[in-house]
């Protein structure tokens, strides 16, 4: 179910203060977090975050078109590795 | 069998469903439109005055985004979400259920057949398929 318009967009108070004033001094610089479930409003646009993964920090860099997304959705949480080689240790366990 | 916007040639059944072989249009809006063009559901597509099937038209163009534009907007929403590499994007592009189904098993309308992924053995052959892939 989708989340009450009466609350709107979800988004970290720490987060969005950090954007506002950031915006009103004019500075650009990325802002770390691990806030991934906020959502990324218009403010927004044109900063760099480091989005956590679980792992590390992955820089996105938002665009209008992100608008409305998460920032979670940006930074993902899973590397395929593709299948794996037969090693001795899986071949002993036959 | 009539035409109603020019292609849409639905068949010899009671007009509500009849509308539904139109793309976009399911059950609760055709009988929405049913019922805004004050014709009863009843009536067979093949029974409809040229009156009422251009002032379906009407409806159907004015209300409602249907067959080709409503699939350029699919495609064009599926398209935004893989230019800004979104979770969902990606999950587009590699062709893998997109809201969260599990993989191990099922999930073959997104994947395709089966393709069986064997393990790729010995240095050499490892080496190979890197390039290779």
């Amino acid at each position: 179910m989708a989340r009450s318009i009466k609350k709107g967009p979800y988004v970290e108070d720490k987060l969005l203060r950090r954007v506002e004033r950031m915006n009103q001094t004019g500075e650009r610089r990325q802002i770390r977090t691990s806030s991934r479930r906020s959502m990324i409003l218009p403010e927004f646009v044109g900063h760099t975050f480091l989005v956590h993964n679980g792992k590390a920090f992955i820089a996105v860099f938002v665009t209008e078109n992100m608008v409305g997304h998460r920032l979670g959705e940006f930074s993902p949480t899973r590397a395929f590795r593709r299948h794996g080689a037969a090693t001795d240790k899986t071949v002993s366990l036959k | 069998m009539p035409r109603v916007l020019g292609i849409e040639i639905p068949g010899k059944k009671r007009l509500e469903y009849a509308l539904r072989y139109i793309y976009g249009i399911g059950p609760a809006r055709g009988r929405a439109i049913v019922a805004k063009a004050g014709i009863d559901p009843a009536t067979k597509a093949d029974d409809l005055t040229g009156e009422q099937i251009t002032q379906l038209a009407a409806i159907l163009q004015q209300d409602y985004r249907i067959e080709g534009d409503l699939r350029r907007e699919v495609s064009q929403n599926i398209r935004r979400l893989m230019s800004v590499a979104s979770y969902r994007g990606m999950r587009h592009r590699r062709g893998l259920p997109v809201r969260g189904q599990r993989t191990k098993t099922n999930a073959r309308t997104r994947k395709g057949p089966r393709r069986t992924v064997g393990a790729v053995r010995g240095k050499a052959a490892r080496a190979a398929a890197k390039t290779g892939a």
